[in-house]
């Protein structure tokens, strides 16, 4: 059934007739390595240094938590950006499903987070798959102004049928996930939740990417047509993506529900969430999973010192840095660890030159 | 192997192809000429699945391909290259060459290495193994083309449809290029449906021509004979007066 067969630098998995492809070089694990590190310490140093500024630790953790929440609904946009070759402009409303579904679940129904996070999956990527056909049948301005569409739609019924959906107030009551009875305690827990749940994405994300299904996925991103006439079934590739990264983000939803113990739906449907998000994907560099995760933690805490800082205007001030960040940094974070000019579809293969 | 039965295709008003019907037997070089606006890319694009006819049938290998998609008929066999290079430009050499390998029929157990590895040898086949980790965008007009070709030759094609492989380039390298298809011919046992504006190297190389113009195909047989059809002289030079 499933059989292991090591060769050099890779490790080729049997399973049934299907074989998949696990690269190991460990020369490539340094840096990768340190930036985990880095990353699990980041409460750590950040509470110290905040010592030295009169700034609230819960603050920082909870932007802590609420750049993993971007990182949450940015990985798979990220995915689904390249598989699909489109961008997506509803993401936050995937995400809405998710804290909706979970909400509303265990509040009416008594569910468990447990049993709620397979619920809100499956019902965000079966919409997705219902949604799918307009990857097909729409694309450049059609299928942003689609996607744009559809969290009004649902901002608009979560307005009218405010009993179910709460409208403003949001529905209160969704049980947590972790309680200690210390505040600063539980806000590191889930910040710690969180991560691994980035983590987890970010796993997968990196499997596929590297993976020959990636690969195929960057053809398509690159240019369809190509990609349909040399054998490439792009509409067998294009739904499943649409369907399972959407499904993805609103897990993210489930979290936010879970987290804050209500789901407030007109707070995570506005366009200014969907500014953010998007920002991060691009500001990450395109198609790159890691600069994701770095933009989300430098436009969170952007967002959070720009707010200290100019009070009213935070808004404002936060879109001009990240405007000027897009017009100085066009290959994005990413592109400044990485020098280089394209998109590196599946990194693992390196030939050697001889 | 390929036969076209009464296709029509129009855009809007213009018939760009026109009743068409002809058939290509296993093993034949055909070369395909006409004046600019003759319908030689639009036959092209029917037959790879680019559009669908308006009228008409196609059949490959006796199986109906007229509603096929395109990626269904690159499985079956059919491969095609573009009359202005269409490479992924963001994707090396290698990597253009390597999804093809992937998209053919039985491409869908090959790994990543296993299929980069095969990839290598169609890059050598064409001389461009040097030039592997280069981006397709940054590579010269002429090889550019024969990336083109070692991509569609990827595909394992029993039918390769030529389009353009040698506008733009210069006498000596047109000359390389049509030494190379006639090679892969024989090489790999395909059928070549080859479209053209430099008559004076294609006529050398193919066994049969097919001249269209206005949509309509108005001389079929081998080089000598078309270049002597009045009909093909007149389309070429206009009516006299």
């Amino acid at each position: 059934m499933v059989r292991l067969e090591p060769r050099r630098g890779r490790l080729i998995i049997h399973v049934f007739k299907k074989k998949f492809e696990w690269t190991i070089e460990p020369r490539y694990w340094r840096n990768p390595i340190i930036g985990l590190i880095i990353w699990l310490a980041l409460p750590v140093i950040l509470i110290g240094i905040s010592q030295l500024f009169p700034i609230s630790v819960l603050r920082i953790i909870s932007t802590l938590i609420f750049a993993n929440i971007i990182c949450m609904i940015a990985i798979p946009l990220t995915v689904q950006i390249i598989g699909t070759g489109r961008v997506n402009f509803g993401p936050h409303f995937f995400a809405a499903i998710g804290g909706y579904t979970s909400a509303l679940l265990s509040k009416n129904f008594g569910l468990s987070p447990i049993a709620t996070l397979p619920t809100s999956f499956a019902l965000g990527a079966l919409i997705a798959l219902f949604l799918s056909p307009i990857t097909i049948i729409s694309r450049g301005l059609y299928f942003v102004l689609i996607t744009l569409l559809l969290p009004f739609i649902l901002l608009e019924i979560a307005y009218w049928q405010s009993e179910i959906f709460g409208a403003e107030t949001g529905i209160p009551g969704v049980p947590i996930l972790l309680e200690t009875g210390n505040v600063f305690l539980d806000n590191v827990l889930y910040f710690y939740l969180s991560l691994m749940i980035v983590l987890l994405f970010l796993f997968f994300a990196d499997r596929i990417l590297r993976s020959r299904y990636g690969f195929l996925m960057g053809v398509i991103n690159e240019d369809e047509e190509v990609a349909e006439s040399y054998g490439i079934n792009t509409t067998r590739m294009k739904i499943p993506t649409f369907a399972i990264t959407s499904g993805a983000m609103a897990i993210a939803g489930w979290f936010i529900a879970h987290y804050y113990g209500s789901f407030t739906g007109p707070a995570w449907l506005q366009p200014s969430f969907l500014i953010i998000i998007l920002l991060t994907t691009t500001l990450g560099g395109k198609g790159a999973i890691y600069g994701v995760v770095l933009s989300a933690y430098v436009i969170a805490s952007l967002r959070e010192a720009t707010r200290v800082a100019f009070g009213e205007l935070s808004i404002v001030v936060l879109f001009i840095i990240l405007l000027l960040l897009l017009y100085f940094l066009p290959e994005g974070f990413w592109g400044l660890y990485r020098k280089r000019r394209y998109r590196e579809y599946f990194p693992s293969i390196k030939i050697r030159r001889g | 192997m390929l036969e076209l039965k009464n296709v029509r295709k129009r855009f809007g008003g213009i018939v760009a192809v026109d009743d068409v019907s002809f058939k290509v037997n296993k093993g034949e070089i055909v070369g395909l000429i006409g004046p600019n606006g003759a319908g030689k890319s639009t036959l092209i694009n029917l037959v790879s699945g680019y559009y669908y006819p308006n009228e008409g049938r196609i059949t490959f290998t006796g199986e109906d391909i007229t509603w096929k998609k395109p990626f269904y008929r690159a499985k079956k066999g059919i491969a095609r290259t573009f009359q202005n290079p269409r490479l992924v430009g963001n994707m090396t050499a290698l990597m253009n060459v390597l999804y093809a390998i992937l998209g053919r029929n039985g491409g869908e157990n090959l790994t990543l290495y296993e299929a980069s590895a095969e990839a290598m040898y169609y890059l050598d086949l064409f001389g461009l193994l040097k030039r592997r980790d280069v981006l397709a965008q940054d590579l010269p007009l002429y090889e550019m083309r024969l990336l083109e070709l070692a991509r569609a030759l990827a595909l394992k094609p029993r039918l390769l449809l030529i389009d353009e492989a040698m506008a733009g380039l210069n006498p000596a390298e047109a000359e390389n290029v049509s030494k190379l298809i006639t090679r892969i011919r024989d090489e790999f046992d395909l059928t070549i449906v080859w479209v053209e504006h430099v008559l004076r190297i294609l006529m050398r190389s193919v066994e049969r021509v097919v001249a269209m113009h206005y949509g309509k195909i108005i001389a079929d047989g081998t080089p000598q004979e078309v270049s002597r059809d009045p009909k093909v002289i007149e389309a070429y030079i206009g009516e006299e007066i």
